[in-house]
């Protein structure tokens, strides 16, 4: 019999390290296991590869939200967010290396490949998330291919002892591993030197020059009405059906989408997946300060899960989100002055007056306000701006109203037969963009012209609009805009026919708030957009 | 059900008739008649074999030729034997039973024990130092680490002898088995390498392992000797209770898991050498299952 022993086996442990035994490197906790018989052996794997894929989309949102990176707690807590959530995923496909493992005849290669699928994820998640947030990356971003690098070799590396052990526990058979450290070493530094070659080599870190306009006389006016349907005419009135039914018409057929995605489409003349303003929402995790748009891998829990399980609230959508010049924007950097009240996903820009849609909102109390009010901001304009356009959502808002609904469209109809009227007098072209956020089914989305041309109607896209309006202000078009400008709309040879290779990126000046995300999405659902 | 894959023992079945033969041949010639059938007692009484047949497994992982690895491997075998031979005298352990028979001073006399030991370890350095296959220079560092392992042995044996069981620490309980058994398993399993001109990398690691695996060894002896039947270990166990012992050291429970630490450790030592290690690798779950 043995009486207590007058070593612990902890202690016994320390000792024997320090005379040069149990001296095995990172593989032997799994290894020890292993052995035993024991589970786990991805357990590091996972952690450390959630750890890697949170410190990648984090590194994403932080190159790319202007800001995000001063307030550390919302680094932080959108790292915890995010680890907790690929925990999820990283377990899955640890399950799924797990079987591959029992199975493989070359555990070596398969430990190989497995590692460098972790690593290439991790750095996929790194330059996908970024690419998926912001073309003009800042240089300092760049130096997160370190940390992210070392991350993504500690998890390839754990994926790999995790593959070697579970398949040296299911067969006993140690798997060839000689030079698989140096080709693994390499292999990731290759992946990190393609992913910041391909980050160094964006050519859209900064803005194109400003495209010349052509000297013109006349400005455009561009009044855009959500919640105006085809036939809504009709119910304004007789003056305002007969005014519209002599416009050159362009028509698409309307899709359900929210009403930022849908206007910033007419606005840049691209499609959303270009200009990246989709929803009315961001994303707020919980505890964070700060709100961020969901980087590439991570929107089936800042956008899904977190909201169900109310990890993640939303927040609503602001300028910085959209990665494509509006019109005004496009006419302001040309040097051409003008004004935008009320648009979604509007902000501030030098050379042009802009009222944001948060600013317009914020003072007003319901549908008929808010577009008192924008109507109120557009006629302050200074003069001379080249082109002038206003949103107006009140129709939109109060679709569910129909005694307000009735006197928004009576106070519209009246706003824009007097502006087109002043506008032809003053032979500035005028647009109107009739469309709604909410369609009923084979409904359209109409651009009327009132230019001159002689009446008719045509099949154009949602991405011709910007151009159209673009060119008819002078200012030469992208070629790498999705839309072209619909030449049958307008009057013969008034629009620019010159055109320019791009406008590049929109480099946005920092955002300045006039309120918090809480009282804008409290005022967007008390107006009915976020019931 | 399939049958677990276990390369170690296929390997030493394989092995085994071939290796008992070449023991028998490799026996010193010698008389009178009563001292060889004492080194022939001594050799060939039943036993595990474990020593030659790492040396053998280490051999074929560094492709060795066959007869190099088969010298470094009876040579292992003969050291080891008188070491036995010595351990059991009446001025060491005083055991009366080895591998399930009397003790060969017993059968034979102390004075032909001594010589026993004396002329298997010469026949040890004569085989090393004349290994067919092997160059000079291997023959030469072959020869200096048995040389090594077999002054590690005796000073072991020294510090043991001369030590109070009860006022060892566990470094020197350690410092005495590294030398006293684990320095000759080290030496097999490098001399079976050195033979097929391992690299330094591979040595070292077969090194880390056989250090790793030696100790988990004599851990399990140690909880052998205090807990295990004595008919099955085939050993005298009046004096062991005497001898200091890493099991009443550290305990049975923490005994069984170093053993299972060390073994593990022990593998993944082998890791640089891919499948190549397989044999070895089985080893060490071999240590830690045995029970005699």
């Amino acid at each position: 019999m043995i009486g207590a022993p007058p070593v612990a086996l902890d202690e016994a442990r320390r000792r024997l390290r320090e005379l040069g035994y149990l001296d095995g490197r990172v593989d032997r906790f799994l290894f020890r296991r292993a052995f035993e018989g024991r589970g786990g052996l991805f357990l590091p794997a996972v952690v450390l590869s959630a750890f890697a894929a949170a410190l990648a989309s984090t590194a994403a949102v932080e190159s790319s939200e202007a800001g995000f990176g001063a307030s550390l707690a919302a680094v932080a807590v959108l790292f915890v967010h995010l680890f907790l959530a690929d925990l999820v995923p990283a377990a899955l496909a640890a399950l799924v290396a797990s079987k591959l493992a029992d199975r493989a005849r070359a555990p070596g290669a398969l430990a190989a490949a497995a590692a460098l699928a972790a690593a290439g994820a991790v750095v996929a998640l790194w330059v996908g998330g970024v690419w998926s947030l912001v073309r003009n990356l800042p240089a300092r971003a760049l130096l997160w291919g370190v940390p992210i690098a070392a991350a993504a070799f500690v998890a390839a590396t754990a994926v790999r002892g995790g593959v070697l052990a579970r398949a040296y526990a299911h067969s006993r058979v140690l798997p060839s591993r000689r030079r698989s450290r140096f080709a693994l070493a390499s292999a990731a530094l290759l992946v990190l030197a393609g992913a910041l070659t391909l980050l160094g080599l964006r050519g859209e870190a900064v803005p194109a020059p400003p495209p010349k306009p052509s000297p013109r006389s006349g400005a455009v006016v561009v009044i855009a009405v959500d919640g105006f349907s085809d036939g809504t005419e009709a119910e304004a009135g007789r003056d305002l059906a007969d005014l519209f039914a002599a416009a050159a018409t362009g028509w698409w057929p309307a899709h359900p989408a929210s009403p930022p995605e849908i206007w910033t489409d007419l606005a840049t003349g691209e499609p959303p997946e270009s200009h990246g303003v989709r929803a009315l929402e961001r994303v707020r995790p919980r505890f964070s300060p700060a709100a961020v748009r969901a980087p590439l891998g991570t929107s089936w829990y800042l956008r899904r899960v977190g909201p169900a399980l109310g990890l993640v609230r939303g927040a609503p959508v602001s300028a910085s989100d959209r990665r494509r010049l509006a019109f005004w924007e496009v006419a302001a950097s040309a040097g051409l002055p003008a004004q935008a009240v009320g648009w979604w996903a509007s902000g501030a820009w030098p050379g042009a007056e802009v009222v944001s849609n948060e600013e317009l909102l914020a003072g007003a109390r319901d549908g008929l306000g808010a577009d008192r009010r924008a109507r109120d901001l557009f006629r302050r304009a200074v003069g001379g701006e080249r082109i002038r356009t206003v949103y107006l959502p009140g129709l939109d808002i109060l679709r569910g109203q129909p005694e307000a609904r009735r006197a928004a469209l009576a106070e519209t109809a009246s706003f824009l037969i007097e502006e087109i009227r002043a506008a032809r007098t003053r032979g500035d072209a005028v647009v109107v963009l009739a469309a709604s956020s909410h369609p009923a089914a084979a409904s359209l989305g109409r651009m009327l012209v009132f230019d001159g041309a002689e009446r008719k109607t045509v099949r154009i896209r949602e991405e011709d609009v910007a151009p159209s309006i673009l060119a008819r202000a002078g200012i030469p078009v992208s070629r790498d805009l999705a839309g072209r400008p619909v030449d049958a709309l307008f009057a013969p040879g008034a629009l620019d026919a010159e055109t320019v290779p791009t406008y590049g990126a929109r480099v946005a000046p920092r955002e300045t708030r006039r309120s918090t995300d809480r009282e804008y999405l409290e005022k967007l659902r008390s107006l009915g957009y976020l019931n | 059900m399939a049958l677990p894959d276990h390369p170690f023992e296929r390997f030493a079945a394989a092995q085994r008739p071939g290796l008992e033969g070449e023991l028998r041949r490799a026996l010193p010639e010698t008389s009178p008649d009563t001292l060889a059938r004492a080194v022939s007692d001594a050799v060939l009484s039943p036993g595990k074999r474990f020593r030659p047949l790492v040396a053998l497994a280490a051999g074929e992982l560094a492709s060795a030729p066959a007869e190099t690895a088969r010298a470094v491997a009876v040579a292992t075998e003969f050291v080891h034997a008188a070491s036995l031979v010595l351990d059991d005298l009446p001025s060491m352990d005083d055991a009366r039973r080895r591998r399930g028979r009397p003790a060969l001073h017993v059968v034979h006399g102390t004075a032909t024990a001594e010589l026993v030991a004396v002329l298997l370890v010469a026949r040890a350095f004569e085989l090393v130092g004349g290994a067919e296959g092997a160059s000079p220079a291997t023959r030469t560092r072959l020869t200096r680490e048995l040389a090594q392992a077999v002054e590690a042995c005796c000073s072991g044996q020294g510090d043991d002898l001369a030590a109070r069981p009860d006022a060892l620490r566990l470094e020197d309980l350690e410092s005495i088995h590294a030398r006293k058994t684990g320095a000759l398993f080290v030496a097999a399993v490098r001399g079976g390498a050195i033979g097929g001109g391992a690299r330094e990398a591979e040595l070292e690691a077969l090194t880390r392992f056989a250090r790793n695996l030696g100790l988990a060894f004599q851990i399990t002896d140690d909880l052998l000797d205090l807990e295990g039947d004595a008919e099955v270990m085939g050993k005298d166990r009046a004096r062991e209770g005497h001898r200091a012992n890493f099991a009443r050291l550290l305990g049975a429970e923490s005994s069984r898991r170093l053993v299972e630490e060390l073994s593990a450790a022990a593998v993944e030592a082998l890791g640089p050498l891919g499948r190549r290690g397989r044999v070895l690798a089985d080893l060490a779950r071999v240590v830690r299952e045995r029970r005699a």
